[in-house]
């Protein structure tokens, strides 16, 4: 049984007053009394902002909020929480749920990982880096941008960027999609996928286009000429042709990255 | 079957090279590997290599006879890429570096 009464001025000491028609709480038993605010503070409503994203699905959104309230239970001193990648798609087709927090103070992420994974059931592949770093991301590497394209944040942001290549890192990054040339017939559609959309952002990017995924798709799918990108991701390409074509633009976007590089140094 | 070694090991040095590459010109831009974070998804030469070494017999000891020329097309492949670089007015890339991270690989991958 809990009441709410009202304490009262009394001559000697103060009282508060019980009914006297009650199922519980004798005469001679002792009960706690605290003030009636720290019970009924309200639990705090949590906002999702986002961008790029039009339509998610409701369980998701619950999936959001448990996430944020654990975060924010568990981490100090963060300034956002970002949530990206392909959880945000539509329908369950996802491996694991990526988060980006945002601090300028080092966050120990395998054991919020953990705590996530047990507590929600989901893979979550957080990643901790400080707005610095963010904003040096989406200057210099396309993939930055097209995962801040698509995503859900705990609070509001916007980014001024302006591109500035870094074309060294670039050949790196560009280096990483080398892998399809060679390992055609072991990659699976996912990989393949990942590789060519890191192409394909690199060409876009130095083109000086803004990136987002729906652009990205589309341009694949014209460039590769495909009959959707499901053709892509479930591994049914003509080979011969893809390959023809990927080499084509790596080459291309190789000479251009190294041309540049090459006048950076003189 | 031999035909098929040949070719996996072909393959092997090809990923192995890539990695080593991407290694070496990591460190040519004093690469602090912030804004490699997000990228950790994307299948690397590396983990294909090692798939690969997985295959070639035997997978837990040195690969004696087949280390010289192992080590010699990883040894040309890589210098290539570099050299390729550098001859196009890449700068910091430092050629000393290809045999240690050869030799520290191939350990990792238990073929020395």
């Amino acid at each position: 049984m809990e009441l709410i009464a009202k304490i009262s001025k009394g001559t000697l000491m103060d009282q508060v007053y019980l009914p006297k028609n009650r199922t519980s709480l004798p005469t001679g038993s002792y009960v706690i009394l605290k003030p009636l605010a720290s019970l009924i503070q309200k639990e705090e409503k949590i906002t999702l902002n986002f961008h790029g994203i039009k339509k998610i699905e409701p369980i998701k959104l619950e999936i959001l909020d448990k996430i944020i309230r654990t975060i924010k239970k568990n981490v100090q001193n963060y300034q956002n929480i970002i949530i990206t990648g392909s959880f945000l798609n539509k329908g369950f087709n996802f491996n694991d749920l990526d988060i980006l927090l945002i601090s300028d103070y080092p966050i120990s992420t395998e054991s919020l990982s953990k705590t996530l994974d047990t507590q929600i059931g989901i893979k979550m592949h957080i990643l901790s880096i400080s707005n610095k770093e963010l904003l040096e991301g989406l200057n210099s590497d396309p993939l930055y941008e097209l995962m801040l394209s698509e995503c859900i944040s705990e609070r509001k942001f916007i980014y001024k960027t302006h591109k500035n290549p870094n074309y060294k890192l670039l050949d790196l990054h560009l280096l990483n999609s080398k892998v399809i040339i060679d390992n055609f017939d072991i990659l699976n559609g996912k990989d393949k996928y990942n590789l060519t959309r890191n192409l394909i952002a690199i060409k876009l990017f130095l083109e000086n286009k803004r990136l987002n995924q729906k652009m990205l798709t589309n341009f694949i799918i014209k460039e590769f000429d495909l009959s959707g990108i499901n053709n892509l991701k479930e591994n049914t390409l003509n080979k011969n042709a893809f390959l023809e074509k990927f080499k084509e633009i790596y080459q291309k976007l190789f000479n251009r990255i190294i041309q540049e590089v090459s006048n950076d140094s003189k | 079957m031999t035909q098929n070694k040949n070719k996996i090991i072909e393959l092997f040095i090809s990923n192995l090279s890539n990695a080593i590459v991407h290694y070496i010109l990591e460190k040519a831009i004093d690469f602090e590997g912030l804004a490699e974070k997000y990228r950790k998804e994307l299948i690397n030469s590396f983990e294909i290599a090692k798939a690969y070494r997985n295959k070639i017999n035997p997978t837990d000891k040195p690969l004696l006879t087949d280390l010289t020329i192992i080590k010699e097309k990883l040894e040309k492949r890589v210098n290539n890429e570099l050299k390729l670089r550098i001859s196009r007015g890449y700068k910091n890339i430092n050629l000393s570096l290809v045999k240690p991270e050869i030799e520290r690989v191939l350990k990792e991958l238990h073929v020395t």
